[in-house]
């Protein structure tokens, strides 16, 4: 398995190769761009085998030491073990799917946006990929922080990829500004940790865990709650999750790739990681699942009174996110990453096949400038279809089942009633505003002149990552096992069978009864919907949720603007005043003694014999 | 006294200088060519370079240091300044030639002052004796007088000459009364001798004290230190540019030489004596940096740094006290530090100066009178390497990173913190902060777009290897900055004689 470093590599000269060649041409940056992804691919399939076929062992690759400063020892290690493949699998292979798509996308997007480098749109994908990948492979604290502060990067970069329009240069400073909160309170754990550990090592610091940290001690539950700013800032959960929405501003293909698929999952695979922390803090612990369960729930609402078809699914991924925190919270750690995988799945078949949407309608994201779409891009319907009957998590056919079912009923298992019933809530609402995105984009008649000429798109590239996902997404797609029993604790359930069936039934009904809300409220011609938004509650509750419950304007109150009103403060520095004495002094000085260098031969003489004197005379004075 | 082949093997850099000086004097009575007499004098230099090598490399250890005479001694100290001097000459008389190829003037008897003055400044930085002092001293000083004022038609330049002639003897006459006071107190002229007897006494008597003061007045007015300094701007800005550089290097670096010799030879542990160096060094610091502060003639402001970095080195004397701890000849760990950093900061300090005044001899022209700042406006535009280098080397006499000037600086401030000398390392922090101001500003004025038409590029003959020596010496700063090991070794096998 020595060849684990591969899969890094070529994303890495990927990137580098894109950077440095901006002018090459689209169809080698694509080969180039996709390929790599392709050879990660490639070789993550090769570990997989290898791995399995070692009996799942977990592997550490030492490639260099990166920092060794006296007790200070940071190396360049990656392990591979079951956790870190499953994770490896979805960013190498939802990731080549994305990308490949992504090459159809961007060259449809050129036609549009022209003075737009391809290059670097593929440059920072691949530096993404080798972030996340350097992010789930480091066995150092460390070292994750290093991909963890790359995807940021690549983040930022990708949301901020149309750099002319205003509003998307602000959408990227506001996911980096607040993922940037999230990432100084994971910094401040880090610190934690080596101050009780003396090493940032993972396996180390899980292996001690027990022994060096007491068990609910503020110390612990602190550290615990670092790790846990971290994680809420890189997934957008409750409270820093308002950045998400707006990141759509990117491609979509970023969308997919890094806002739903892959970096936003991030801050589950670090709690994952570092449970036995988590669980040493009782308090932390809950609250992950409390977070989980608020986000899901807000998010829910939120996507409701959405009209950006982007920004529905958006709403979507933070609270699905949500559920995965929600199973963190109660220990179901293999069910949030075999949700974290699935939802990879059909959450990536979604936003792809929106962009397709969204290029079939001439870049028109407004659903309710959509409708009818069904017949005229068949896939695209067929995409949403699957995949959104995933998400709501409709019974035996569809992926999202067996993952989501396994959180809430684990949740019952262990005795979080309130969770479970906040997660079924969830699914409920989950249901209603996936086929109201559904019923209303493909449904009824078209409603603008774009959805009325949109025209299907064309290409393998296009075809082949839709196809893919859409199996994926059915239950064929819960047939992989992530490989977790090595590396996470099995959950124990002591609850009888047929509760599980009694409760899983349960589930299907209500996600049943959701798509049957939708399919009353949003086929057919509205007119209740209307009538409720029309009336003054109505518009009220509709504009409370279509601000997401109104997070933008209560953080501008209570940090922008006091942040801006004290640097406001300050430009009238009186420290700067300070600073302002030191030139003052000098400039008199200078003055003074310029006045002396006259160029009078008689004064300099005078001068001589005057400082003679005076030195002389200080010498005989004593 | 007989001087045997070893003595006369010793002196043999010495001996080639003077010999330069009557070939270069016949050669100028037969036929004036200035590329031949330049040409004479340069290989001149060039010989004497090479037998300071010679002299070195074939001593094993046995012959030297050689006391020649009661008066002179060539040990590996004055044979590193010996050498230190020549180089700086020599990039002298590169500037030289290109600078006075614009002019017409005879320009000839210029190379005569100019290797009299180099043979004063070697015997200077030989000297163990008061009498070779002086001599040395003045052999240096008096063609200097003449260099200065050497395009007499121009009145600034004749007016440099002048002020610099009174001036400087005034300042030998400090000195001299100083020896006087002291052969009076102890009867003896040679250091070493004076040494023996200031060290066996206990108690150092007012006259001595102030014996020691008055000598350190007159060398203090060499070495531009507050409060003499007043003709250092003055003389710098009229005299021509390769006259200041060599006024800037060699006659600064053997004065600074003999200085720290005679105190290690002949030390006085008066702490008076030592507290008005400290205050004349932090005088120096603090007057050199405020008046360049606003100076925009490149040649006044380059004066002034001289000022403020000649300060800078006046600590390493102060210090001196303390490293000779035993008695005289015998240094201390500090004292070998002082050694070292003077050597260093020396070093850096004949580089960067060499650059920026031949920058200024090869950018400007001879004839015009007015030399502002100004006037290397736009430099980048016209001549981009020197404008570089002058960048690089007014970085280094700054105190930036990556340059000889940081390591002096260094090295200064090490002595002061080990000295726990407070005020001393205060001023030197003050003093190099306001520096920053007026370096940066100036190469911020390099880099500005020009639009005046009249300055054009200058060409005649010269300019290509002038540039070239800049470049050197930029090279050897940046070389010096990064790895100053092996300046570090060749400046701590320099050691004085008697130690």
């Amino acid at each position: 398995m020595n060849y684990l470093f591969l899969v890094t590599l070529f994303p890495l000269i990927g990137a580098v190769l894109l950077a440095i060649f901006r002018r090459m041409p689209v169809n080698l940056a694509a080969t180039i761009g996709v390929g790599s992804i392709g050879l990660s691919a490639l070789t993550t399939l090769a570990l997989a085998l290898q791995f399995f076929g070692n009996d799942q062992t977990a592997f550490v690759q030492h490639l260099w030491t990166w920092i060794s400063v006296e007790a200070f020892e940071v190396g360049f290690d990656y392990r591979l073990d079951g956790l870190s493949l499953t994770l490896l699998g979805v960013i190498t292979g939802v990731g080549f799917l994305i990308h490949l798509f992504a090459s159809w996308y961007m060259r449809e997007d050129l036609k549009d946006q022209v003075d737009y480098l391809y290059t670097r749109f593929f440059c920072y994908m691949n530096l993404f990929v080798f972030s996340m990948l350097v992010l789930v492979l480091g066995n150092n604290l460390l070292l994750m922080f290093l991909g963890w502060e790359g995807v940021g990067l690549c983040s930022y970069l990708l949301i901020g990829y149309y750099y002319r329009g205003e509003a998307n240069a602000w959408a990227a400073f506001k996911a980096f500004i607040i993922t940037r909160v999230g990432d100084v309170f994971l910094a401040i754990g880090m610190f934690l940790i080596w101050i009780q550990f003396g090493t940032l090592d993972i396996q180390t610091v899980i292996a001690q865990a027990p022994e060096v940290m007491a068990e609910g001690t503020l110390l612990t539950e602190v550290t615990a709650l670092m790790l846990l700013g971290g994680a809420v800032g890189k997934s957008a959960q409750l409270p820093l999750q308002t950045w998400l929405a707006d990141a759509m501003a990117g491609p979509t293909p970023v969308s997919a790739l890094i806002h739903a698929a892959t970096m936003v999952t991030a801050g589950v695979y670090l709690i994952a990681r570092t449970h036995v922390v988590f669980e040493l803090a009782p308090f932390t612990d809950e609250l992950v699942g409390v977070l989980g369960l608020l986000t899901l729930l807000i998010a829910g609402f939120s996507a409701l009174a959405q009209t950006d078809i982007k920004r529905v699914l958006a709403y979507s991924t933070m609270s699905q996110i949500g559920y995965m925190f929600l199973a963190l919270g109660v220990h179901a750690y293999g069910a949030a990453i075999f949700h974290l995988m699935i939802h990879a799945f059909f959450k990536a078949l979604l936003f792809l096949a929106s962009g397709s949407v969204i290029i079939s309608c001439h870049h028109e994201q407004n659903i309710f400038k959509m409708g009818g779409l069904r017949k005229k891009i068949p896939l695209a319907y067929a995409c949403f279809v699957v995949g959104g009957a995933a998400l709501s998590a409709l019974p035996i056919v569809t992926s999202g089942f067996y993952s989501k079912d396994e959180i809430l009923w684990l949740s019952f298992a262990n005795g979080h009633t309130v969770l479970w019933l906040g997660g079924l809530a969830g699914a409920f609402l989950t249901s209603i505003y996936t086929f109201r995105m559904i019923f209303i984009v493909f449904h009824g008649k078209p409603a603008s002149h774009a959805s009325e000429h949109a025209h299907a798109p064309q290409g393998i590239a296009h075809h082949l990552p839709l196809l893919v996902l859409i199996v994926l997404s059915t239950f064929v797609g819960a047939f992989i096992t992530p490989p977790l029993s090595n590396v996470l604790p099995e959950t124990e359930v002591t609850a009888s069978h047929a509760l599980q069936i009694s409760l899983e039934v349960l589930s299907s009904v209500v996600a049943i009864v959701g798509l049957g809300i939708a399919a009353a409220l949003f086929l057919g011609r509205r007119r209740f919907v209307k009538g409720l938004v029309e009336s003054d509650e109505g518009a009220k509750l509709w504009q409370f949720f279509n601000s997401a419950f109104a997070f933008d304007a209560i953080y501008d109150r209570l940090f922008v603007k006091p942040y801006l009103a004290i640097a406001r403060l300050h430009r009238y520095d009186w420290i700067d005043k300070l600073a302002g004495i030191f030139p003052g002094l000098v400039k008199l000085g200078n003055s003074a003694m310029s006045a002396s260098q006259n160029g009078q031969l008689r004064s300099y003489a005078a001068t001589f014999v005057l400082g003679a004197l005076v030195i002389v005379a200080a010498l005989l004075v004593s | 006294m007989n001087l045997t082949l070893t003595h006369l093997f010793a002196l043999l850099p010495l001996i080639i200088v003077g010999i330069t000086v009557v070939v270069v004097m016949l050669s100028v009575a037969c036929r004036r060519n200035h590329f031949l007499n330049a040409t004479l004098s340069g290989c001149g230099l060039i010989l004497a370079l090479l037998s300071v090598f010679w002299v070195q490399c074939s001593d094993h250890g046995s012959q030297l240091p050689t006391l020649v005479s009661p008066m002179v001694a060539v040990d590996s100290y004055s044979l590193f300044y010996i050498g230190l001097i020549l180089v700086a000459a020599l990039a002298c008389i590169v500037f030289a030639y290109a600078y006075f190829d614009r002019l017409k003037v005879h320009r000839e008897e210029f190379y005569l002052l100019l290797l009299c003055s180099t043979l004063g400044a070697m015997v200077l930085v030989s000297a163990v004796h008061m009498a070779s002092l002086f001599i040395g001293l003045e052999l240096m000083s008096v063609p200097l007088y003449g260099m200065a004022a050497y395009i007499f038609k121009r009145q600034q330049s004749l007016e440099a000459g002048i002020k610099y002639l009174v001036l400087s003897a005034v300042a030998s006459s400090f000195l001299l009364f100083g020896m006087a006071l002291l052969f009076a107190a102890y009867g003896e002229l040679g250091f070493a001798e004076l040494g023996l007897k200031l060290v066996s006494v206990d108690y150092l008597d007012t006259w001595t004290i102030i014996g020691v003061g008055m000598m350190v007045i007159g060398l203090a007015f060499k070495l531009s230190v507050a409060p003499f300094h007043m003709w250092t701007s003055d003389v710098y800005e009229g005299a021509p540019a390769p006259v200041s550089a060599f006024l800037a290097t060699v006659s600064k670096v053997a004065v600074f030489a003999v200085l720290v010799r005679f105190f290690i030879l002949a030390p006085t542990f008066s702490v008076k004596l030592h507290t008005v160096i400290a205050v004349l060094a932090v005088l120096s610091m603090l007057t050199g940096n405020l008046l360049a502060l606003r100076s925009h003639n490149i040649k006044r402001l380059l004066g002034y740094s001289s000022i403020a970095h000649l300060g800078y080195l006046l600590t390493a004397v102060v210090v001196l006290r303390s490293g000779v701890s035993d008695g005289a000849g015998e240094l201390s760990e500090s004292g070998q530090l002082v050694l070292e950093a003077t050597g260093v900061y020396l070093v850096g300090y004949v580089l960067t100066s060499l650059g920026t005044f031949g920058v200024v001899a090869l950018a400007t022209h001879a004839d015009s009178a007015n030399r502002d700042t100004s006037e290397l406006r736009g430099l980048a535009q016209r001549r981009p390497v020197l404008a570089v280098c002058m960048a690089f080397m007014l970085l280094s006499l700054a105190g930036i990173p990556l340059t000889a000037g940081f390591i002096g600086k260094f090295y200064v401030l090490a002595l002061t913190v080990n000295g726990e000398l407070w005020w001393l390392a205060a001023s030197v922090i003050v003093g190099s902060a306001i520096g920053l101001y007026y370096y940066l500003r100036t190469i911020v004025e390099l880099f500005l777009p020009t639009d005046d038409a009249t300055v054009t590029a200058a060409n005649g003959r010269g300019q290509a290897l002038g540039a070239l020596v800049v470049v050197i010496a930029a090279a050897l700063t940046l070389w010096i900055g990064i790895f100053p090991e092996p300046i570090i070794t060749m400046v701590n096998s320099a050691l004085p004689v008697g130690l």
